[in-house]
């Protein structure tokens, strides 16, 4: 090989890496990691990764919901309120079973069904408003991000609803590596999710849809029935992660979701999901979601502020954006 | 047609929930005075806990009260417009708990202007000239007394050296400034081996607090105590340290006596919570405003300009019925 072609060869290597952005946020991670931990080396422990897994747990649930949702053309403003009901519905029905003296396990397990019942409900009216009335999903989803919020108010008065299970919070404590039961279970589901939008007709379905919605329902795609399901399937991840975040706090708190939307977006977008729909990855998400709770926990662990973290945050998304450009640019 | 059908089916089904909305708007029976109470987050549990007793003395006073704030924004621009609708309904006392000193000032003078008493609970505008009174928790003496009792926890010795972290809501909450003011100085004076080594803010929400208290576990490994200053901090708090295995080896020092937190205390994860008295502050302002309306000269002349109701440290030691009495009823 001549020096040209080596030179040639090693360009292309190098667009081919730049130009793949779950390669590009790896490498993120992993320069931040290593600031983190040059900075304070109690970082690299697994302390503070059960931190930060803890806290990519609900964010990271929201942000697959979200992700869904996104690549199919809409969004949902309504993850974080829902987070915030469900989390403060399950926790009053768990106090009254706890108050009955019903076992642990019986009311922790109503408990889920009930968080993961106020998802479904808060998915299925922004499915209704979006395919029967055809409102767009911005403004469906600000409606029943606006009642979720103001409704989980209106039932604890703001504070929040404790009482349940004493095992609750235990729940939580990293039993495998830096994983508690919970997380890993999460981290299951987001593999099944992975799955789904990668190998499955649903996620093709998704795809198709974001890219081209005529043309999907000129395919035979019954759009309607699947934008349902995409949108219950994002209420059933935030009532799941309201229900982890009643777990690991042993409290409702109508604030747990506060901004989560606003998390679960930046998440996608820094993994690479452009906002209008039909391409993608849920792997550049799970990346988008570790690099949000990493910068949290770091900023901490070394003393700066932890309002840079939004600081940090900005860069990131205007970084990944302008990648995303840049790629379009190169495939032009 | 099926879409005009969705349509009618959504307004009919907005109009409903609008109406039975307004609905739940209380009636006013025919009752001596109005006395309104403009807040900044009425969902706050301390403002909960300042309607049961601002209801309770306008039953005995036989005062309609109008109750209004933001939902859960704590800031003057989300209640300069609530207070101007409610002066808008010209209610014969108002109680004003300002969001922000200088900017609901005006609110505050366009109400004496219109004749209408004023007593301020809890914060304060910064002219206070033509206010009735002033009615307030002392915050800084909470924190001063939420320094203390960490020192009784930790054992404090002059020889030994100490660390303690702070978890706060926001940097400017004029609560949350009092109270870390109160802390900081009593530290400096009394206990100068103890170092606040951080502090970080929740922004209202416990589990950025319990993130922030998880993290400092983790970093500072021979952390001796706590302080949460205020209600979410303390939710966050305690979580985290029942996560980690470490109740009754790290002190918390909590702040407001929310249900929850109490039963905590009896768990042994809080070592003290610093009460303040809400019930006591609403019913002392309908006095004085009552008193006023009524020109009753031995009402007016109890009046004080201002009045600091003391804070109570609970803990463990504390009796029962006293942890009854200063838990907040919402």
């Amino acid at each position: 090989m001549s020096k040209g072609e080596l030179m040639d060869s090693v360009k292309t290597r190098v667009k081919g890496i730049l130009g793949n952005q779950q390669v590009l946020l790896f490498v993120v991670l992993i320069l931040m990691v290593a600031f983190f931990t040059w900075r304070n080396p109690i970082f690299f422990s697994n302390a503070v990764f059960g931190n930060i897994l803890s806290d990519w747990a609900p964010i990271i649930l929201i942000a697959v919901g979200e992700s869904f949702v996104i690549i199919s053309g809409g969004i949902d403003l309504s993850v974080g309120s829902t987070v915030g009901i469900a989390g403060v519905v399950a926790a009053f029905e768990m106090e009254h079973l706890t108050t009955s003296h019903h076992s642990q396990n019986f009311t922790l397990i109503v408990g889920l069904l009930i968080a993961v019942g106020t998802g479904i409900i808060v998915g299925a009216i922004n499915a209704f408003l979006i395919t029967k009335t055809h409102v767009v999903p911005f403004i469906a989803t600000l409606v029943t991000m606006g009642a979720g919020a103001g409704l989980s108010i209106v039932f604890t008065g703001g504070g929040p609803v404790g009482g349940g299970p004493e095992n609750a919070i235990s729940m939580t404590v990293p039993t495998i590596g830096p994983l508690s039961k919970p997380g890993i279970i999460i981290v299951i589901l987001v593999l099944i999710a992975w799955a789904f939008l990668s190998k499955a007709r649903f996620g093709r379905y998704t795809y198709a849809i974001g890219s081209n919605s005529f043309a999907a329902r000129a395919a035979g795609i019954n759009v309607n029935r699947h934008l349902a399901k995409i949108y219950i399937l994002s209420g059933i991840l935030a009532g799941l992660a309201g229900y982890y975040y009643y777990l690991r706090l042993g409290v409702g708190a109508p604030t747990s979701g506060q901004g989560g939307e606003l998390q679960a977006i930046a998440a996608v977008v820094i993994g690479g999901i452009a906002l209008t729909g039909g391409t993608g990855k849920l792997s550049g998400t799970i990346l988008g979601a570790l690099i949000l709770t990493t910068v949290t926990s770091g900023l901490i662990i070394i003393n700066v502020a932890a309002n840079w973290k939004q600081v940090v945050v900005a860069i990131l998304i205007a970084a990944a954006v302008l990648l995303q450009q840049l790629r379009s640019r190169a495939r032009k | 047609m099926a879409k005009r059908r969705s349509i009618a089916a959504v307004a009919l089904t907005a109009t409903a929930a609008m109406l039975s909305v307004g609905m739940m708007a209380p009636a006013h029976a025919a009752t001596k005075y109005t006395i309104a109470f403009v807040m900044g987050a009425e969902a706050d549990p301390f403002f909960k806990a300042m309607k049961v007793g601002a209801d309770a003395e306008a039953a005995v006073k036989n005062v309609t009260i109008i109750w209004q704030g933001d939902p859960s924004v704590y800031s003057p621009a989300t209640q300069i417009p609530i207070a101007d609708q409610v002066l808008a309904q010209k209610p014969n006392g108002l109680v004003l708990i300002p969001t922000d000193p200088t900017a609901l000032q005006a609110t505050n003078d366009k109400a004496i202007k219109a004749g209408i008493p004023v007593v301020n609970v809890d914060t304060h505008v910064n002219d206070l000239s033509k206010v009735t009174s002033f009615i307030t928790g002392d915050n800084a003496d909470g924190g001063a007394k939420a320094a203390d009792a960490l020192a009784k926890a930790i054992k404090y010795k002059s020889s030994g050296s100490y660390q303690v972290v702070v978890g706060l809501t926001s940097a400017t909450a004029t609560t949350n400034v009092g109270r870390l003011d109160g802390f900081t100085a009593r530290i400096k004076v009394r206990y100068p081996h103890i170092k606040i080594v951080d502090k970080a803010y929740s922004q209202s929400q416990p589990s950025v607090a319990n993130t922030n208290v998880s993290n400092w576990l983790t970093k500072y490994p021979k952390l001796n105590g706590i302080f949460a200053i205020d209600g979410t901090n303390a939710a966050g708090a305690a979580s985290a340290l029942q996560a980690k295995g470490l109740v009754g080896k790290i002190a918390l020092i909590g702040y407001d006596a929310y249900p929850g937190n109490v039963d905590l205390i009896k768990k042994g994860v809080f070592t003290a919570l610093v009460a303040q008295n809400p019930a006591a502050e609403a019913k002392l302002a309908i006095d004085y405003l009552v008193a006023t309306l009524d020109k009753d000269a031995a009402g007016i002349a109890k009046i004080k300009k201002n009045v600091v109701i003391p804070n109570v440290v609970l803990s463990a030691s504390t009796s029962a019925a006293d942890l009854v009495k200063y838990t907040y009823v919402a």
